[in-house]
């Protein structure tokens, strides 16, 4: 396992990005951010992080599901695990997450507030698995 | 619903005879009226003209009278269809009326029985079409509240509770300490934005239920723009927008609340602040004309998208593209909307995006003239009513 796995943060609320960036940064992972999800696109495709934390409701309602839309379509950022956050009130009908939709087959959706430690674990959990498999693909 | 010539109807009947008394009765009765011959004509004018209501025969050649009531269910369910029938039998008005007809008018009918069957019938589709209106405005705003309570008020809430998560879990290490004072700041901030919104949201609901209107004076708007110009000076400056007012050498005289309307153009003047740009300006112009007092608050700020306009006074709806720093509550339009009209006044928006926006709010002018029997907010309160 790489020492310093990197996880791209995408959130257009300053507070979010900073606490857990900052958890995440002393926890051991270099972190970048982004406010919203042109720039979390343009540095996802720069940076090729390990993971990717996104914020579904930036700007718009469904800002975050179509930037995560976007990434899965692009061949290079394929297989990068992407984890979705919000506040949004998903029991409400028409906010639901769609269960078994194509974005939540691979990927994972917490609402905020988010407990940090159950969240690292999942990185973890996710991030070894996406290592090893760039580690089998070399070998 | 967007019809072209509104209450027309289509009659649709072989029978010439039928046609020409029909068309003369409603005719007579106000109505525009458009006469087919058979069921296929009959299903292109109800497309092109989308009348509100159509008379049909249900015994036709080609086309019959149940064909042609299930085709125009499929592309119109808002206009009502009537049933012509001279079946000896009820039961095939009765199977017209299954299959999607209003109504059904035995042959033969006088006058009067025509012109009631249709006016019911015109009078059920404007309930459908009310009823349809009020559902939509319910379930946008539905939709919007819901954005509104998990975007800004949840969003303030989770930053703080993650602050001061992350502060107990790390602990005490010198890393967390640097950036403590920080956190700590940034929570105070963030529960001051929460209180602005939940004080906003409460201003709005006293302000619907009608707590806040028992307030009646002569008030000077100068008096009130020259505070406000005086209190916001240093969050212009702050911003390099330049705030200034120009007012007018002889009084600006309403009647109202002066507590009321310092709200009103406070959320005026500190949204030209926000949605500005450094170097930008506000001016804010008041002026008398016969009758009217008229008070503008322009910015060159980022304006407001034309598709954004028409919903810009709704409660709980906010310009999409707004960096979070630079947002309000989204309360502070509607709330002086609704002090604008409690006062019988109004506000108007003109803006070009990218350019600029102006906010122009118009109160009746108050005479000078001696003080007699007037009725607090009267028009205002009818104005509402209606």
């Amino acid at each position: 396992m790489t020492p310093h796995p990197r996880i791209l943060i995408v959130d257009d609320d300053d507070d979010f990005a900073e606490s857990l960036g900052s958890f995440l940064a002393f926890r051991g992972y270099l972190v970048a951010r982004a406010a919203d999800s042109d720039e979390g696109i343009r540095m996802a495709l720069a940076r090729r992080p390990d993971l990717i934390v996104m914020d579904v409701m930036m700007r718009e309602r469904t800002e975050g599901f179509f930037a995560i839309h976007e990434i899965r379509r692009n061949p290079q950022l394929a297989g990068v695990p992407i984890f979705a956050v919000s506040a949004i009130y998903t029991a409400a009908a028409d906010f639901a997450v769609p269960p078994g939709s194509d974005w939540l087959a691979q990927d994972e959706f917490f609402r905020k507030p988010v407990d940090f430690d159950q969240l690292l674990e999942r990185i973890q959990a996710r991030v070894a698995d996406v290592l090893s498999e760039k580690a089998s693909r070399i070998l | 619903m967007d019809a072209p010539t509104p209450e027309s109807v289509v009659v649709i009947d072989d029978d010439r005879a039928m046609r020409l008394t029909c068309e003369k009765i409603l005719a007579r009765a106000g109505r525009e009226v458009l006469c087919c011959e058979s069921g296929a004509l009959g299903l292109e004018a109800v497309v092109e003209r989308k009348p509100a209501l159509v008379l049909v025969d249900l015994k036709m050649p080609g086309h019959s009278g149940f064909d042609v009531i299930e085709r125009i269910r499929k592309c119109d369910t808002t206009v009502v269809v009537i049933v012509i029938t001279g079946y000896p039998t009820i039961g095939a008005a009765v199977e017209a009326v299954k299959a999607g007809a209003y109504d059904f008018l035995p042959k033969p009918f006088s006058p009067d029985e025509l012109r009631l069957v249709a006016e019911r019938g015109l009078q059920h589709r404007k309930l459908v079409l009310a009823a349809r209106t009020s559902e939509i405005e319910r379930e946008l705003l539905r939709r919007r509240f819901v954005t509104f309570v998990s975007h800004q008020l949840k969003s303030p809430l989770v930053a703080v509770h993650q602050y001061l998560d992350v502060m107990k879990r790390l602990g005490e290490g010198p890393e967390v300490r640097e950036k403590r004072d920080i956190w700590l700041e940034r929570c105070l901030e963030r529960t001051e934005e929460l209180t602005s919104i939940v004080e906003d949201w409460l201003t709005l609901a006293s302000l619907e239920q009608g707590a806040l209107q028992r307030v009646r004076e002569p008030i000077d708007v100068r008096e009130i723009i020259d505070k406000l110009v005086a209190a916001y000076g240093e969050l212009a400056a702050e911003r390099s927008v330049n705030l200034s007012a120009v007012m007018p050498p002889g009084p600006c005289t309403v009647r109202g609340d002066p507590t009321c309307l310092t709200v009103l153009f406070e959320n005026l003047i500190v949204n030209a602040i926000r949605y500005n740009r450094p170097g930008g300006s506000v001016t804010v112009e008041a002026g008398c004309v016969p009758g009217e007092v008229i008070t503008a608050v322009a910015d060159t700020g980022v304006g407001i998208p034309e598709s954004c306009i028409p919903m810009l006074f709704d409660e709980f709806y906010r310009v999409g593209g707004r960096k979070s720093d630079e947002c309000g509550t989204g309360l502070g339009l509607p709330i002086a909307r609704r002090i604008a009209s409690e006062h019988g006044g109004v506000i108007e928006v003109e803006s070009v995006e990218g350019e600029g926006s102006t906010f122009t709010v118009r109160l009746p002018l108050h005479s000078s003239a001696p003080e007699g029997e007037i009725v607090p907010g009267s028009a205002a309160e009818k104005a509402i009513l209606a």
